[in-house]
């Protein structure tokens, strides 16, 4: 999750998102050098004493300020396009889950060796214990084994939901009678925060995603435990 | 009003050529106003003639289409004349006036700016400060109380809690707690 007066992305638990962040850097830096020079610009244009402020025509400047501006975007749609093949690279998972939304809450559903599936709710903030993170935790979490390839496919009952964990790098839309594929790979053990991020009715604001990295036998301990509870 | 007796010394010529100056001033006023008046006979608004080369003051035009006087008097048709023949023949204040008749700025004219800037400042805090006003009224008569996690205590468990999941371990939150000293680094 973010800390106090985060800004910027937080830390990648999967290798394209570290590649988004790099590409971010990037694009963010090329940006800033424009802006930079069109404020110099700008105030030097504004605060001249020369009079005689109008060109009317050169060609060299034309030729210019054409090529420059395409150079600059090839060089920002290199990476890009590089990283949007990455992410549909095929992967392999080892694991399939089923994340459905409803209005209001989500659930998992891991069917591919018994049948298992629960309902995620948020904690209500009278109900948090101490240490809990206001309008972030669920009651259940989506426990994953780390560093395994895991497929999410996406859906959703009712109405427009998505699915977005960023330190995963994932974020993808929930459509009624549509199957969306997302894949991630946790790098690291941990609990990653998410939230619902299509517009879904009153409690659109009021349905997170937890996503809990585990070593693998902690998660075949899990998954043993919630299929005897449930 | 003057007349051109006797000899012509400096102070005679500054006081013809500004009663000309301010002559020309109103006469070209005034002309001007009969054109708008035969232009819109019924409305007061101020339109100016766009088919007819205007006079305007402008940095980047040195000598504008057409000079600032355009109706002579006698006095400045007879300055005219003298500007055909050799300039080194003109007085200093007899070049000013015929800058004058020409140009109704110059250049330091143009730059000076006014003082405006200061009543925009000043409106500008003033009404910064009665909107702060409100936001603080607000606050108080109007907000209800902010949740329980926001209360001290409640951040410091949820930021322990944050230490001990290594939350953003690489460049944010948990790379800043030296875990061996138990201490922000």
């Amino acid at each position: 999750m973010a800390h106090p007066t985060q800004l910027g992305f937080k830390d990648a638990a999967m290798p394209v998102m570290e590649e988004l962040l790099h590409f971010h850097d990037h694009a963010l830096m090329i940006v800033l050098l424009i802006s930079t020079l069109v404020l110099y610009i700008i105030t030097a244009m504004v605060s001249t004493k020369l009079t005689n402020k109008y060109i009317l025509d050169s060609q060299e400047i034309e030729i210019v300020w054409t090529i420059l501006p395409a150079v600059i975007l090839v060089l920002i749609a290199l990476p890009s396009l590089r990283i949007l093949y990455l992410m549909d690279e095929i992967n392999d998972p080892h694991l399939t889950i089923k994340a459905m939304g409803h209005q209001w809450y989500w659930s998992y559903e891991y069917t591919d060796y018994e049948n298992l599936g629960f309902d995620s709710y948020m904690v209500p903030t009278q109900d948090l214990a101490p240490g809990q993170f206001r309008l972030l935790e669920t009651d259940h979490r989506m426990v994953v084994p780390m560093e395994s390839p895991v497929r999410v496919l996406v859906s959703a009952e009712d109405v427009l939901h998505s699915w977005a964990v960023p330190s995963l790098g994932v974020k993808m839309d929930a459509v009624p009678g549509r199957l969306n594929q997302a894949a991630f790979i946790a790098s690291r053990p941990g609990v990653f925060y998410g939230q619902c991020s299509e517009i879904c009715g009153a409690n659109h604001s009021f349905m997170p995603i937890v996503v809990e990295a585990v070593p693998l036998e902690h998660f075949e301990n899990w998954s043993s435990l919630m299929l005897e509870d449930a | 009003q003057h007349t051109l007796e006797g000899n012509r010394d400096h102070t005679a010529v500054i006081h013809i050529c500004l009663s000309i100056y301010l002559d020309r001033y109103f006469q070209t006023l005034y002309s001007s106003l009969t054109v708008v008046v035969l232009v819109h006979l019924s409305s007061d608004v101020d339109v100016i003639d766009c088919s007819v080369p205007q006079y305007n003051n402008r940095l980047d035009t040195p000598l504008p289409d057409v000079p600032f006087v355009r109706n002579l008097s006698s006095e400045q048709k007879k300055l005219k004349e003298k500007e055909k023949g050799s300039w080194t023949q003109l007085t200093k204040e007899e070049k000013l006036a015929l800058y004058r008749l020409t140009h109704e700025l110059s250049y330091a004219e143009m730059r000076q700016g006014s003082k405006e800037w200061m009543t925009v400042l000043g409106g500008v805090f003033i009404f910064l400060g009665f909107t702060g006003l409100l936001v603080w009224w607000q606050r108080v008569y109007v907000y209800g109380d902010v949740p329980h996690t926001l209360s001290q205590e409640s951040v410091a468990q949820q930021t322990q809690r944050m230490i001990d999941m290594r939350v953003n371990p690489v460049h944010g939150f948990s790379n800043k707690w030296d875990y061996e000293k138990k201490q922000w680094k």
